[in-house]
Parts: C-alpha cells; structure tokens; sequence
C-alpha cells in the first residue's frame, strides 16, 4: 500500500516540479497577451494653457484645456490581419479630442495602432493611420511590453511621425506603485497640418496655400508599471507652433504659439489606473512568480514525501508487502 | 521501473496541461459599442 501511495506520490511531484518552469517559460509568453477588444479612455487636464485665436491669429491664455482619449479595440480587424500575418495582433482605434474652456472642440485626431498582442512590437498592416494618413510605425506607442526592462526603448510620436528613443531614467515609487520612470524629449519638427481644425472655413489646404508651417516640440514623461508594460501615469509639456507664410501677416508676427501647455492625468484618472493596473499585475505574477514558484515548492514537498514512504516500505523488521509466504514445515 | 513509469505519467500530464493551455488562450471578446468620445466624461 505504501509503495502504491510513493509511487502517486512521484507521479504527482514529477507533475508539477515539470509545470513550473513549463508555465514561465512555454506558457506564460503564449498566455500573457493584450485582449483585443479592451476599451479605455483617459482623461488629461492642462491648467493653464496658451491656444490660438484664429479670429486674430493672436495667442491667448487659457485657464484649462481638456484632452479625452480613448483607445477602443476593433476584434474584427484584428481578427483580419491576424489571419493575413499569423500571429495575436491587437488594432486599436484612438482618439485624441481636444476640448476647451468653453466645451468646444479645440482639436482632434484619430488613429489607428496596430501591435503584436504580446510584444506590444507595432504590426505594419493595411489601416494603420494617424489623423487620416497612412503611416508605418517603428516603435512601441501607448503600452510597453510585458516584464518591462530598465532601458531605453524606440517610441513612435504620432504627431511629427517620428521614431526615436525613450530613456529610462530610473525605478520610483507611485502612489505604492514601483514604476520605471520614462522620458522622451521630440526637438522642434515640423509636422503636418491637423486635418480637423476648430473653425469654419479654415482647412488643412487653405493653410497650406498660405504658406504658414505648423512646427512642435514636446516632452512626452511615462511611469510604467514593469510587470505589466501599462502606464500608470503620464504627462506631456507640448508646445506647438504656426510659423511664417500669409495667415500670420496681419497679427504682426512671424511665428506664433498655436498650443502651449503642461498636461497631466485627471487625478480621478490615476486612481482608477493604478487599481486597475494593480489587479492585472497580479495576474501576471500568477504565470511568471507565484505559480511557477510555488509548483515547484509543492514538487519538493511530494517528491520527500515519496521518498519518505518507500523508504518506510523498505525498513527492515517491517513485513514486505508482496513477500513470498514462509514456507511451512512438513510433518513426514 | 514502476518509478519510471510514474515519473513518466506525471511528465507526460504536466506538457499535456501546458500544452492544452497555451493552444486554447483565452477567447478575444467583442467591440465595445461604447463610442471614441468627444466629451469630457464626469467620472471613469
């Protein structure tokens, strides 16, 4: 009986001392992916901010400018381009709406992101697009891969279609969060004119006619929670500009602020985001730490307990199980 | 050779599950009809 429960016992401690590091290392890369159809929408104040006024073409300070964005999983497509390139892709379509003090659109651009579900490494396929242009991105955008790393990584900046490094720049705590703080820093470019632009009778080709450029720098700052790749927090020092040509001549100048601001996440914002990533970081711990660990923990356990019976099954002075009877004596 | 047999079976088991487990991942789940917003939302 013994013997039959050390040998379970084996079975059992081969099965799971097996699934430890089967699970870090066959399964957690194949399992830990982004669910295509994800909705989330985030919401970032920039108090004050300095817009343009296309009556004057003078800039004005504001008191507050609103940025809603909202990234929205399409299954459909991602499902498309998953069979055409054959691997988990993730499309996401983003908006980027820009709403002023007074509740009106101030700006807006749409995007199309398309990456691999577990690298997070950008897929180049049919759709991808920034503020209606097609474009082929190099670079992670909005997510960081899974067990992020302490080391620069290639960033895509959507508004001046440019790859270039974002540094880490160290390990910080937030909000009891450990996060790898990043920095990007875009020197003035030039970029395209936003093709929605907030007034009537001004498009993206009259400006273009006039001969004035849009130009932009930013600093683009990230807190990225490692385990998972996601943002827990962010802010942008965006400054943008309209420079020479025709549409500035009456206001005297020869470049002037179009947007200037510090923008950074909606305090109730955070919160929900640092919940929210916390609950998927244990998730992922689950497949990389805590069960391969544990697996492994519980395979010691039963192998010693397997080898603790059968040595008892083997004691001396203790009857064998399947020894042969004594043979009795016979009487002649 | 029963203890090879055991260790075998438990082998086998454990890339079974893994196996199971990483081809069937997990189901992708539909759109959200929830639309790209143009408004400034009260509340996550």
């Amino acid at each position: 009986m013994r013997r039959k429960a050390s040998l379970v016992l084996l079975a059992f401690a081969v099965f799971f001392t097996a699934l430890s590091p089967l699970m870090r290392f066959y399964a957690f890369p194949r399992l830990a992916k982004i669910p295509p159809s994800q909705y989330q929408e985030m919401v970032l104040e920039v108090k004050p901010a300095t817009l343009i006024d296309y009556g004057t073409m003078k800039a004005k300070k504001v008191d507050k400018l609103t940025i809603v964005q909202t990234l929205k999983g399409n299954v459909e497509e991602s499902d498309k381009i998953e069979k055409r390139v054959g691997k988990d892709v993730v499309v996401w379509d983003a908006l980027v709406h820009v709403v002023g003090p007074d509740g009106k659109m101030v700006s807006q651009i749409p995007e199309r992101y398309i990456f691999d579900a577990h690298s997070s490494e950008p897929v180049n396929a049919k759709g991808e697009m920034v503020d209606g242009k097609p474009v082929k991105r190099e670079g992670i955008e909005f997510k960081w891969p899974f067990l992020t790393e302490k080391r620069d990584y290639a960033y895509y900046d959507a508004r001046s279609g440019t790859t270039s490094p974002i540094h880490y720049k160290g390990t910080k705590d937030f909000r009891g969060v450990e996060v790898y703080y990043f920095e990007q820093t875009i020197p003035w470019t030039e970029v395209d004119v936003p093709n929605t632009l907030p007034v009537k009778g001004i498009t993206p080709e009259s400006v273009r006619k006039t001969g004035t450029k849009f130009w932009y720098t930013t600093v683009r700052k990230f807190w990225i929670e490692p385990t998972t790749g996601a943002p827990v927090y962010g802010e942008e020092i965006h400054r943008e500009e309209m420079r020479g040509g025709t549409l500035l001549e009456g206001s005297g100048q020869d470049k002037v602020t179009a947007f200037a601001g510090h923008a950074k996440i909606r305090d109730d914002y955070v919160d929900y985001t640092v919940d929210l990533v916390s609950s998927q970081r244990v998730l992922v711990l689950l497949l990389t730490s805590y069960l391969p660990w544990g697996f492994l923990g519980l395979g010691a356990v039963l192998l010693t307990l397997s080898l603790v019976l059968e040595a008892r099954s083997r004691r001396p002075g203790e009857p064998e199980e399947h020894s042969a009877p004594e043979p009795e004596p016979v009487n002649v | 050779m029963r203890a090879l047999i055991a260790a075998t079976v438990g082998l086998v088991a454990a890339l079974a599950l893994v196996l199971t487990m990483s081809a069937v991942g997990a189901p992708p789940g539909e759109t959200s009809p929830k639309p790209l917003l143009t408004t400034v939302p009260e509340h996550p």
